[in-house]
């Protein structure tokens, strides 16, 4: 039991620690001997045929960072060219090359399946009480089909490249483009089959795979915002696929469904595109707001502030989301009352991501905050997206977007929502759930200061781009008027100081899967289900099924759930006090 | 546990009980057929934009489709969707040889309409109603027959002119280049419905030999048949919506529907 001290105020310092249902640990000499879904197997067959959701997600996060790298080099190749007004190391096509692999690869192969692939596979059945997805067939098959879609990109970068932009928008991309865009096409439309088998996953799983106690008020938001996440996916996804397809087949015939040039519409491409695209948007940053809404409860030591308001702004995202994507095409001739109308929408998207934002800022409100890397990479995405948010406003209003379109102001508004939003949440969640895992913490130094060096860097990256926006440097342009010079040179240093805080994590995460402490079942001691388990978790992820008798983030109960557990809330299936239990397997028995 | 007469069918092991397995798989499959929906969508939106756009062009390609062959299609497929339902029952009360027989019937109509189908796609081809950007050179009327003066006309033009006569439809005031449109959307959208048929006789299939290796000797494993039903279900929905947007949107009358079928089933007599 913790011992009771006074704080400077006078007011007993409770202990806030949750102690509901200690994970069954091992004294740390036997802990080799503990049978978790990392050594229960062992061989290259048992990681490409494995059917467990926890060994999927691993290979997800082996592929997903190795694409980071590839999208990182690409543009790692255009910020240095940018540093002359006249290209500094690239020819045209390449400099067009570049920025495209640099977006089609960020964004199919990186942003999309990065958290729903990774956390979502790790933590959904996790965080709801199951043993496995409910499809684990399925669940691997998806891996599959990505690796398919992923092959052939990589096959297009070695044919030539494609440098059309990740927007692919006819008639430049059927007709006057120097690439071919065949197998981009058809990666494009494999991966988002994987996409949608993802994201059907943990729908079904959240609906039918939940422990008993688990009600829709009780699952962790990390399930609310994914599962948004997934339904965005699910509906929009084949609506690309199609496109894709049609952009096939005028291909393939010569007829114009879409190039003007033979009588079709562009304009009709842009709509298809941009119905899946704009929510696909969502679909980079709402798994995103599911990590953050986990880790700054629990580095507060306060309950979420305002549950319900969050979860059901993240259904308000998806929602809205499929409601604004003529928004792209201000400028591009769909008609002046069809632009008000979603200029109008454009602004309501606002109303539920700024829920969020105030929700998130008034939990750390009088909350016992502690700096470990999770928590901050989480305030700096409360900043970065919240800067990216409101300067989406400004694209928003139709006659703002007249001026800025096209222009470096929106290159520095999305990624300020992708890379400050959804890459800077990815590196808190995968600092907040490395030790589980991997079962091991990695240096509490290191992290720290990547986390600042990260934020740094990216400010420094992008708010030059605002600026150089709201002059008119126009974007995917080479060359540029060279009084612009001085703020590209400020980008490109603070591009390389963002690459050295992507690199810092990769060279310590790396070094604690062998030097790192024992991380023990809950270092953080946060109160979801998937930290009530060892780390890491044993192949079916509970010795027994769980049952919750609690809502999710029971931080500010004096002992946290501990007090809950002595009162006999917390019970396991079979209806023995949790914290009793006693079950360890181990190879050997005891 | 107590025994009971009916022996339970084993649960996979991430499944607390029997029901909750097949609760699962029910529910993932109205979730693809989601995903299905708005996968077709996306045709049809682009396929109304057009029609609104050119209201006499479709009218135009759709008069002379085989109409003939749509019917009958649209009758074996309609059948087809009652003869799995009977096969979720006979499992149901497991009956193993009345699934049997369910299946290979609905896998018999589904493949009637898949060989019907390439037949029709045979006779367009015949036919020359394919889009292209192919031109041929044409004599311009009216020019002198000793030294004609040639003109330029895109192959699918001259085709389908032929085919409009056949069938009777005036093509006045038709812009003719523009048909190929319809014939796009046609070829997509069957094509597509074609792909997700392919699909469905590969699960019957599948299923018919899952039953002989008695699979289905648990009567709960009903749950399999009728999700599979939902998808043949669902591929017979889109072929309702595509008959009336392709066959339907020009004039057709009884006449034509039997010389559609009277060609269907005349080989090689060109």
């Amino acid at each position: 039991m913790s011992t009771t001290t006074l704080t400077r105020a006078g007011v007993p310092d409770l202990d806030y620690t949750p102690q509901a249902i200690p994970a069954p640990e091992l004294p740390p000499e036997r802990e080799k001997e503990r049978v978790t879904y990392l050594n229960h197997a062992y061989g290259i067959f048992s990681w490409l045929f494995t059917l467990d959701h926890k060994r999927i997600a691993v290979l997800y996060l082996v592929v997903v960072s190795v694409f980071f790298v590839f999208g990182a080099f690409a543009v790692a190749l255009v910020r240095t060219n940018l540093i002359t007004p006249t290209g500094a190391i690239l020819d045209l096509d390449q400099y067009n090359k570049a920025f495209t692999a640099h977006g089609t690869i960020m964004i199919f192969l990186f942003l999309i399946p990065v958290i729903p692939g990774v956390l979502g596979n790790f933590l959904v059945p996790m965080m709801v009480g199951a043993k496995d997805m409910a499809f684990p067939k399925l669940n691997l098959l998806s891996w599959y089909v990505y690796m398919a879609g992923a092959a052939l990109f990589l096959y297009q970068l070695t044919v030539g490249g494609l440098d059309t932009g990740w927007t692919l928008y006819p008639p430049y991309s059927s007709k006057y483009s120097h690439t071919n865009l065949l197998y981009a096409g058809l990666g494009i439309f494999i991966l988002g089959f994987s996409s949608i088998l993802t994201g059907l996953n943990i729908i079904v799983t959240v609906h039918k795979m939940r422990c008993p106690g688990m009600t829709w008020s009780r699952v962790p938001l990390f399930i609310w915002s994914i599962y948004a996440n997934s339904l965005i996916q699910i509906l929009a996804t084949p609506v690309l696929a199609v496109t894709v397809f049609m952009l096939a087949v005028e291909k393939v015939f010569g007829v114009g469904i879409f190039d003007p040039t033979l009588e079709g519409d562009p304009l009709l491409f842009q709509h298809m595109f941009w119905f899946y695209s704009h929510p696909a948007v969502y679909i980079m940053i709402l798994p995103g707001m599911g990590v953050i809404s986990e880790v700054i409860p629990c580095f507060s030591r306060r309950n979420i502030f305002g549950y319900k308001a969050v979860a059901w702004s993240s259904v308000g995202i998806a929602v809205i989301g499929f409601l604004v994507w003529g928004h792209h095409m201000f400028l591009a001739g769909q008609g002046l009352y069809l632009t008000m109308v979603f200029s109008l929408l454009t602004m309501l998207v606002a109303v539920p991501s700024a829920i969020k934002v105030f929700n998130w800022t008034a939990t750390m409100y009088k909350g016992s905050i502690t700096f470990e890397a999770p928590m901050i990479f989480a305030i700096g995405f409360l900043f970065l997206f919240t800067i990216g948010g409101l300067t989406g406003l400004h694209l928003g209003t139709t006659g703002a977007d007249i001026h800025l379109h096209d222009t470096y102001f929106i290159i520095a508004h999305f990624h300020f929502t992708m890379v400050g939003g959804m890459v800077i949440a990815w590196m808190a969640g995968l600092h907040f759930w490395w030790p589980k895992i991997t079962g091991r913490m990695y240096s509490d130094f290191w992290s720290r200061l990547a986390a600042v060096v990260t934020i740094v860097g990216f400010f420094l990256t992008f708010i030059p781009q605002f600026v150089l926006g709201y002059h008119g440097m126009p974007r995917r342009y080479p060359n540029y008027a060279p009084e612009f010079q001085m703020l590209n040179i400020m980008s490109t240093a603070g591009a390389s100081i963002l690459g050295l805080g992507y690199a810092i994590p990769a060279v310590y995460l790396t070094a604690s899967l062998f030097t790192g402490r024992r991380a023990g079942g809950n270092p953080w001691r946060a109160t979801g289900l998937e930290w009530q388990t060892p780390s890491p978790p044993p192949p079916s992820n509970f010795e027994t099924t769980p049952v919750v008798y609690f809502a999710p983030y029971e931080y500010s109960l004096p002992n946290g759930l501990g007090l809950l557990a002595e009162s006999g809330m917390v019970r396991e299936a079979n209806g023995q006090p949790a914290h009793t239990h006693p079950g360890v397997t181990t190879h050997h028995g005891s | 546990m107590a025994a009971s007469a009916t022996v339970e069918a084993p649960v996979a092991h991430h499944f607390d009980n029997l029901r909750q397995q097949q609760a699962t798989i029910r529910f993932g499959m109205w979730v693809f057929l989601v995903t299905e929906v708005l996968f077709f969508a996306g045709v049809f939106v682009a396929y109304t934009a057009f029609r609104i756009w050119f209201p006499r062009e479709f009218e135009a390609g759709s008069a002379v489709l085989n109409v003939g062959i749509a019917t009958v299609n649209t009758f074996l497929l309609l059948t087809s969707s009652m003869t799995i339902t009977l096969g979720i029952r006979a499992c149901y009360v497991g009956d193993q040889a009345g699934l049997r027989r369910w299946l290979l019937a609905t896998m018999i109509l589904g493949a009637g309409f898949f060989l019907l189908k390439l037949r029709e796609y045979q006779l367009d081809y015949q036919e020359g109603l394919v889009p292209s950007s192919a031109t041929t050179r044409v004599v311009v009327p009216g020019s002198n027959p000793r030294a004609p003066e040639y003109r330029e006309v895109p192959e699918f033009v001259v085709h389908y002119r032929a085919a409009a006569e056949h069938v009777g439809y005036d093509v006045e005031g038709v812009n003719l280049v523009r048909v190929q449109l319809f014939f796009i959307f046609y070829y997509a959208m069957t094509g597509l419905h074609m792909l997700h048929m392919t699909i469905g006789i590969g699960l019957l299939v599948w299923q018919v030999v899952l039953t002989s290796r008695g699979f289905f000797a648990y009567p709960q494993r009903y749950i399999y048949v009728e999700v599979m039903s939902l998808y043949w279900h669902f591929v017979d929905m889109v072929w309702i919506f595509l008959f009336p947007l392709l066959y339907l949107a020009g004039p057709h009358n009884w006449g034509q529907v039997i010389e559609g079928l009277r060609q269907a089933f005349t080989f090689g007599g060109h």
